[in-house]
């Protein structure tokens, strides 16, 4: 992705929050954003 | 729900993300328009994208049953699940519990309340197929741990199938069999698998798969903006190659992490899943990778030789070693391991199947692993003669050539 693209993950579950977090780290110069509904989410 | 952990203890807090500068919406997806690249929520805003990562999970599936939506029925999946059991638990203190399904996750919170409820009367297993963890364990392990649980107090009802819950002012009363047996209850904890959720990728008009979202190796949906991963998705066996739902959380982190590289230019593709489970059952530690024997002959065709082996967490001349024993499964024609099965009475000795996840990805043969080697110290390991993986080949290997 490009600089100032934006990245939306729709969830943060087991994909969503490992997703966000190393885009964030790999692409640095792209705006993250995470729609998520629950308050708290965790599967096993 | 055991009580083990609080709920806060084993979720992202939302400064997680906000610490990292990235952007947290509360709020549910309802509708994608792939052509403006626009994502409309249920506050009513809406949300552009570049890329976008559907992430949206899977929903345990409730066979749809007389019943099923008694008070006292319940499914797990998430924490507001969990708590939902443990206030029912507190608030009622039920004592007649059946659990439908006799797979992981079923077994598991069998385990666990019946250690957190010790004033309980009965804990009811009710599994379709003949042995617990059917898609873990081949007959003679599974056997054994169906048991082992009989041992522990739970009531394992194996190749019977519920076709009722009954009710009385709304609340679960029993269970009805097939056979017409009736299972008193006063709670049912309902564990027969999840679906993928579609509603958004249907919406979009992704193509969609028999397990989920269909994915290329690199995870890209249909729609080359829009990439997705876990349970949502459908997954490939890495032996048999075909379709497969793998919902489970070890995939679902991986290809998390692997959309983010995707997205940021790497060209890894993901392999392919191995279904690689573990579950602690009272004191025994279970694990399994790749196929069962039967799986692999019955459904996949193979033609197998297998070999089971028994070995001990420690040296024998220390104290506190507990026996665990590993079964390896190949295919007889090109002599690849294809499946391996632990059944531990330690911890330590089922991470030993995270080797066999990786000597079937290295796709190793029944003579590459008669030259394995494990590290080993007295206090952690068998003595390198016990050491199973080794041995099992060479079992194998010997059966070949009668």
């Amino acid at each position: 992705m490009e600089k100032g693209e934006k990245l939306v993950i729709v969830g943060r579950g087991g994909v969503g929050g490992p997703a966000a977090m190393l885009s964030r780290k790999l692409m640095p110069e792209v705006d993250v954003t995470i729609i998520s509904e629950e308050e708290r989410f965790i599967v096993r | 729900m055991a009580g083990l952990a609080t709920a806060d203890s084993i979720t992202n807090p939302d400064e997680m993300f906000s610490n990292a500068n990235i952007n947290l919406i509360k709020a549910r997806a309802t509708h994608v328009d792939a052509q403006k690249k626009m994502i409309a929520l249920s506050d009513g805003s809406e949300v552009p994208y570049d890329k976008m990562v559907l992430a949206v999970g899977a929903t345990q599936v409730v066979p749809q049953i007389e019943g099923h939506d008694l008070e006292g029925v319940f499914t797990l999946r998430q924490v507001p699940d969990a708590e939902r059991i443990r206030a029912f638990i507190d608030e009622r203190k039920p004592r007649r519990l059946v659990f439908i399904g006799a797979g992981f996750i079923s077994l598991e919170t069998a385990t666990l309340l019946s250690a957190s409820m010790p004033d309980y009367d009965e804990m009811t297993v009710v599994g379709r197929r003949a042995h617990p963890l059917p898609f873990m364990l081949d007959t003679e392990m599974g056997l054994n741990i169906e048991k082992y649980l009989v041992e522990k107090g739970l009531t394992m009802k194996m190749g019977e199938e519920v076709t009722k819950i009954k009710g009385q002012d709304g609340r679960v009363s029993s269970v009805e069999l097939a056979a017409g047996q009736l299972l008193d209850a006063d709670m049912v904890i309902v564990g027969v698998g999840a679906r993928a959720n579609l509603e958004l990728a249907n919406d979009m008009g992704l193509e969609i798969g028999r397990y989920g979202i269909k994915v290329n190796q690199f995870l890209e949906t249909s729609n080359p903006d829009v990439l997705a991963a876990g349970d949502c998705v459908e997954k490939t066996h890495f032996i048999t190659k075909k379709p497969v739902a793998g919902q489970i959380r070890g995939p679902a982190v991986i290809q998390g992490r692997l959309v983010a590289k995707r997205l940021a230019g790497y060209d890894i593709a993901f392999p392919g899943v191995l279904m690689s489970t573990a579950v602690k059952l009272f004191d025994k530690t279970i694990a399994a990778t790749g196929l069962t024997e039967v799986q692999a002959q019955d459904s996949e065709g193979f033609e197998t030789v297998s070999a089971v082996v028994d070995s001990r967490s420690k040296h024998g001349m220390i104290s506190g070693a507990k026996p665990w024993t590993l079964k390896l499964v190949f295919d007889k024609k090109t002599q690849r391991l294809i499946g391996g099965q632990i059944i531990s009475d330690s911890q330590a000795p089922a991470k030993e199947i995270d080797a066999v996840c990786a000597l079937i990805l290295g796709e190793k043969t029944i003579a590459d692993l008669t030259t394995f080697i494990c590290a080993g110290h007295p206090d952690c390991s068998s003595e390198p003669s016990l050491e199973p993986i080794a041995i099992a080949a060479e079992q194998a290997l010997q059966k070949l050539r009668k």
